[in-house]
């Protein structure tokens, strides 16, 4: 998915249509591999978000689907998921793009002198 | 509920997923789901949870499944909604009627609001996603 911007350059934010849940899964998984319960932990622990386990597999057939991630070999009855180059890059330009709203936003909260 | 109670609900409702996704998730879903439980969360939660995802498996169109199938399925469900919200619909009124005459006023009146089963209160609790947008077919 592009997107296209005002000042004309196209950034690559495919995670931005995705959901809450995805970007958090990205993240979690940007450390290392993890397993379906291991991440629902890591998940409440980083942001205080309780992802229902319905949500997270959802979720985590959509970022396969889109190649951001991967099964790992199954650990007795466990899939772990590793996040995959292009995963690991989106998730980067995501960042980058929550980095400059978030800017924007202080500054103009500093700016209106709320 | 006790264990052998929410183990059952949940695999009911594992059920309901496309085969495909029982085969490849079910034995760790259903692992997960006991874990959750054991952790303290309400097996109602997880099974409706799963509930949700299984709708959205489903409806999630996929390149194997024609579009032609999930709209059949689309149309039978809002099919089956509607008879379902026209039978209340018929049923409400007469109730209201025998409730009226039955209880009075005494039904009606003010108070503070009844607690809802399941819902708990959001204040010092971990924000709870059980439903992502964008699960539709991206742009």
């Amino acid at each position: 998915m592009t997107v296209s911007r005002r000042d004309g350059r196209a950034g690559q934010d495919v995670l931005r249509r995705v959901g809450e849940a995805s970007v958090l899964i990205l993240i979690s998984l940007a450390d290392g591999p993890k397993h379906g319960y291991a991440l629902i932990q890591d998940i409440k622990e980083l942001a205080d978000v309780e992802l229902g386990p319905g949500t997270l597999y959802g979720a985590l057939d959509r970022l396969e689907r889109l190649g951001l991630i991967e099964p790992l070999p199954a650990d007795d009855r466990r899939h772990p998921y590793r996040i995959t180059a292009p995963g690991a890059a989106a998730l980067r330009v995501h960042l980058d793009s929550l980095e400059r709203v978030s800017a924007a936003g202080r500054l103009r909260l500093r700016l209106g002198g709320i | 509920m006790d264990e052998p109670r929410a183990t059952r609900l949940v695999e009911a409702v594992l059920r309901c997923y496309p085969a495909r996704w029982r085969r490849r998730h079910g034995d760790e879903a259903a692992d997960l789901a006991a874990l959750l439980i054991r952790d303290g969360i309400p097996a109602g939660s997880v099974a409706w949870s799963y509930l949700a995802g299984a709708a959205r498996a489903w409806l999630t169109p996929r390149p194997g499944r024609r579009l032609s199938t999930v709209a059949c399925a689309l149309l039978v469900a809002a099919g089956s909604l509607g008879v379902s919200a026209g039978l209340l619909a018929s049923t409400v009124p007469a109730r209201a009627a025998v409730t009226g005459q039955v209880h009075g006023p005494a039904q009606c009146r003010p108070g503070p609001p009844e607690p809802v089963p399941g819902v708990i209160p959001a204040m010092g609790r971990p924000r709870v996603i059980g439903w992502e947008a964008g699960h539709g077919r991206s742009c």
